[in-house]
């Protein structure tokens, strides 16, 4: 490689080396090829083929301009799918950052043994969400499920009652699910920042006569409010894009389906290229949107402070 | 302050109910596993195996197939295995491997069109993978790589550049700039100071990386669901299959779910540290 320049300069920058910017180029190459041909150069087509009719059933390609667009406001099963959807949006992130903090509080009184238990917490995160899927599918079974097991064993008569039978409960299901994996992620955010929060601040608070919960909600909460914030946006995104466990324990229910198993359906299913197209996204038009909106509240609320 | 008897007393309650919550089920997965198939249909169910068996693990490893009769899955299995694997390593090394060079690059030499080549990778972490599965489909079917293992290590590499990028930079980003310039003064060129300096450095970035790479990949369901139907089916697309409508296949699927837990959970045991330090780097994007 001509790159390889041995002037240094004293006292400069090293980034005053000539050649500098042909070596730079000639390692950034990859990384450009790899980003244009398999992310941006689809993304674009994703707008532009959204515009037209695209379905390997059909012969041709003609525009349609928002005609996609539009079919989605008279999709009866999008509609439902949307609902689910944010159904599940409102579970996961509600029930993560509640549970979250509370255990990132719990595991930060911990002193002994605290890497062993973050290690145990973590691993439902590290899983791939289908062995989660089917890890639950153990739990959720009819016949020999833990569930209906444990349900039985207290006296309640639950032997063979179907959790997915009913909509509520199969909603319920899944989300519980999509909570035990994204958990953690809300944990160690919410963790780290209660971490650097300084000891002398509650020591303080202590002589002051601060009681414990004084101490989690007027120092401890208010101190780590962005990283909850950064932990909402994550579990929104999360829960916008569940797939896996809708899939394996309920695969297309209609009752269940949320609306990136509807972009799969009709996309690789029922082969409508360019709805599929349109309906992604919009999907991620929202779930950007809704995420961006923690981070507006959080940011105007904290200048104030 | 020191915690009184009841703050303790808590702590300890709501400890115990949290590993419950995180490890109760994955022990059920290992129970049902080693359970006879015949002891699934106890009433009441036992919490603990009662009698333990290796045939769902025989069958789909292909040990003892001779004696276990049923199904053959162990080939299929075995295949989906290796795919897993060889998908998974392949791609984290080219992916670490690429975002290693290219994140040097942006943090230490300067050359046209730096910071907007820079942004515009890492912009791409908001988009969701489904944006533009679409047009890879059809551009991988132009390319006749659906189902090939090239075809697949590309997406996933493409999907995870942008995460270790963005690690990798900011932790070049720490490293002190004073060590390279002396060895700068000593002769050393910029790539001899990238891979004697600067990677034993990053060991730590480096294995972060790598770690959310390939658990990523690892995990991957809907991609290699659409691009590797049949012959690069991982271990995430195989096991699924074995709950149809009318029959789960319970200790099988146990079992398999099991062998792909093992390599995630050496991960979190040994390397936890790595994966937390990772895990908050993207979090924060």
């Amino acid at each position: 490689m001509t790159a390889i320049a041995a002037a240094g300069n004293e006292g400069g920058r090293p980034a005053a080396v000539s050649g500098d910017a042909t070596l730079g180029l000639i390692l950034v190459t990859p990384i450009v090829v790899t980003m244009v041909a398999l992310v941006f150069f689809p993304l674009v087509q994703t707008m532009w083929d959204s515009l037209h009719r695209i379905n390997p059933m059909q012969a041709g390609t003609p525009f349609v301009g928002a005609g996609n667009y539009i079919a989605m406001l008279s999709d009866a099963d999008l509609q439902r799918t949307w609902v689910n959807t944010f159904l599940y949006v409102a579970i996961a992130v509600s029930a993560e950052t509640v549970f979250g903090v509370l255990a990132a509080a719990l595991i930060n009184q911990v002193k002994i043994g605290r890497q062993w238990l973050l290690a145990a917490i973590v691993l439902p995160w590290a899983l791939p969400g289908v062995v989660n899927a089917v890890i639950w599918m153990g739990i959720y079974l009819p016949g020999p499920g833990l569930l209906n097991g444990i349900l039985t064993v207290m006296g309640f008569s639950f032997d063979n009652h179907v959790w997915f039978n009913d909509r509520a409960s199969a909603i319920m299901a899944i989300s519980v699910v999509h909570i035990w994996r994204m958990m953690p992620l809300t944990i160690v955010i919410v963790l780290a920042a209660m971490q650097s929060i300084p000891d002398d601040l509650y020591e303080a608070a202590v002589i002051d006569g601060a009681t414990r919960p004084q101490l989690f909600f007027l120092i401890t909460l208010p101190l780590v409010r962005g990283a909850i914030a950064v932990a909402m946006t994550n579990a929104t995104v999360n829960a916008f894009n569940l797939f896996d466990e809708a899939w394996v324990l309920a695969s297309a229910s209609l009752d269940t389906r949320p609306v990136l198993v509807q972009i799969y359906l009709e996309t690789f299913q029922n082969l409508h290229f360019s709805y599929g197209m349109a309906l992604s996204l919009v999907v991620t038009a929202v779930s950007l949107l809704v995420s961006l909106v923690y981070v507006v509240r959080v940011y105007n609320t904290t200048r104030y402070d | 302050m020191q915690p009184g008897p009841l703050a303790r007393i808590l702590t300890r309650v709501g400890v115990a109910l949290l590993l419950i919550w995180s490890l109760g089920p994955i022990y059920w997965t290992l129970a049902s596993a080693v359970t006879p198939t015949a002891d699934f249909a106890a009433r009441p169910i036992h919490f603990f195996p009662q009698n333990v068996t290796w045939v769902h693990f025989e069958r789909l490893l292909g040990i003892n197939v001779d004696r276990i009769g049923g199904v053959q899955v162990w080939a299929q299995f075995r295949s989906a295995l290796f795919n897993s694997v060889i998908t998974g390593l392949t791609s984290t090394v080219f992916c670490v491997a690429i975002s290693a060079l290219g994140g040097y690059a942006f943090t230490r030499l300067s050359f046209p069109g730096r910071r907007i080549l820079f942004v515009a990778t890492v912009a791409t972490l908001a988009i969701p993978g489904y944006a533009v599965l679409i047009p890879l489909y059809r551009l991988m079917i132009g390319l006749h790589m659906v189902d090939t293992v090239t075809g697949i290590t590309l997406i996933y590499i493409s999907a995870f550049l942008p995460l270790a990028l963005w690690l990798l930079r900011s932790v070049f980003e720490s490293l002190p700039v004073s060590l390279e310039e002396a060895a700068q003064l000593d002769g050393a060129g910029r790539l001899v100071i990238f891979f004697q300096i600067v990677l034993p450095l990053a060991a730590p970035g480096l294995t972060a990386a790598a770690i959310l790479t390939f658990l990523g990949a690892w995990g991957q369901y809907v991609v290699p669901l659409i691009f590797s139907p049949t012959l690069t089916k991982p271990l995430t697309v195989l096991i699924p299959e074995f709950a149809t409508k009318n029959f789960i296949d319970y200790g099988l699927i146990s079992a398999a779910g099991s062998i792909a837990l093992v390599i995630p959970a050496l991960v979190v045991i040994f390397l936890n540290r790595y994966l937390v330090s990772g895990l908050l780097a993207g979090a924060v994007k």
